[in-house]
């Protein structure tokens, strides 16, 4: 920790996070999610990037169970994985 | 207040210790003289006596008069730099903060990331990043803590998610509150965190485990700072205290939002 009383010298300052904190999951609610996620962590050798699916499955867990505070995808940086909105979606399916 | 120095003349020419002090004496001691000679001018009626006398009370009484005027002008100019002193004093908090934010000097963070820049950020993808998480407990603090994955690779402007388990072995709840750590220091200011555990009290009932989520994301700029150019690492580090009921700890950084 920042220890160091000298003038200049660099110190490290915790921020609170940006949206609070996560209320703990005491039931074991989205534990299923995790689970997937670590799976995919270990499979992929640990690269967030190929698991961003299986993240945002478990945010959106949490969400449904009143563990976290709802908010649109994008916020959350989601905006890459979000379904398509539904009237693009009927034009899709009816060529 | 000029009764006792005109009642007590001899005291005009008593030795004065100090400057200011004899200052002030000639200053009182000059009016009763004046007085005196103005009293003598009345009563003797002299007239080349009385013209003396006139011009000797009128050139001491300018000389009164300058003494007076310049000590006060004096006075002034020392009362408004004392006060220009104490302005400045006060000043000079807000003004060091910013300067500190305006040049990074000594490590303090950059002032207040965007939240929205979430939903706007892309990732950067050439630039990988090891994260590597540590977790540590109190002494007192009989909780089983430890990270989920020892390290995660992350690109900045992605958000990512990570995951730590605490344990509970006790037979009675145990109240914890967490702080956390970044190194290097100069990349704390990049990690940001949306969502964690931290800064809130978290209790635990008698042998429950629990997962704990960090989700957090490198701010983009990382990949422009030059400071960062050899950065490859990151380490996170979480550490678990126990808390006393009731007790309330101050939000850290809450006075640099």
């Amino acid at each position: 920790m920042s220890t160091a009383m000298n003038f200049g010298s660099k110190s490290f300052k915790p921020r609170p996070p940006d949206k609070g904190a996560f209320p703990l999951d005491h039931f074991g609610e989205c534990k299923a999610f995790k689970e997937k996620f670590m799976k995919c962590l270990r499979e992929s050798n640990y690269d967030n990037s190929k698991c961003r699916l299986q993240s945002k499955d478990y945010l959106e867990c949490r969400m449904d169970h009143q563990l976290m505070a709802k908010e649109p995808l994008e916020k959350l940086g989601f905006k890459d994985l979000m379904d398509p909105p539904p009237s693009q979606a009927d034009k899709d399916s009816k060529p | 207040m000029l009764l006792p120095l005109l009642l007590r003349p001899p005291l005009c020419h008593a030795q004065a210790s100090g400057l200011f002090t004899g200052c002030v004496r000639m200053l009182h001691c000059g009016a009763p003289q004046g007085l005196r000679f103005q009293a003598e001018k009345f009563l003797q009626r002299r007239r080349p006596h009385r013209l003396h006398a006139r011009g000797r009370s009128r050139r001491s009484q300018n000389q009164e008069e300058e003494w007076r005027s310049r000590n006060k002008t004096v006075l002034t100019y020392i009362a408004a730099a004392g006060v220009g002193m104490i302005g400045l004093a006060y000043a000079a908090v807000p003004l060091y903060r910013l300067y500190c934010q305006a040049t990074g000097l000594g490590g303090t963070a950059v002032a207040g990331h965007d939240t929205e820049q979430v939903a706007t950020m892309t990732p950067v993808k050439e630039r990988v990043i090891k994260v590597t998480f540590n977790a540590d407990t109190h002494a007192s603090m009989q909780w089983n803590f430890r990270p989920q994955q020892t390290e995660i690779f992350v690109v900045p402007g992605e958000t990512a998610l990570a995951f730590y388990r605490a344990k509970n072995p006790t037979d009675k709840p145990i109240i914890g509150i967490s702080t956390y750590n970044v190194v290097p220091f100069d990349a704390g200011q990049y990690f940001n965190k949306i969502q964690c555990f931290c800064f809130e009290e978290q209790r635990l009932n008698p042998h429950e485990e629990v997962d704990m989520p960090v989700f957090f994301y490198i701010d983009p700029e990382f990949d422009s700072d030059p400071r960062m150019a050899r950065v490859d690492t990151i380490t996170l580090s979480y550490t678990f205290f126990e808390a006393k009921e009731g007790q309330k700890l101050p939000l850290p950084g809450y006075s640099y939002n």
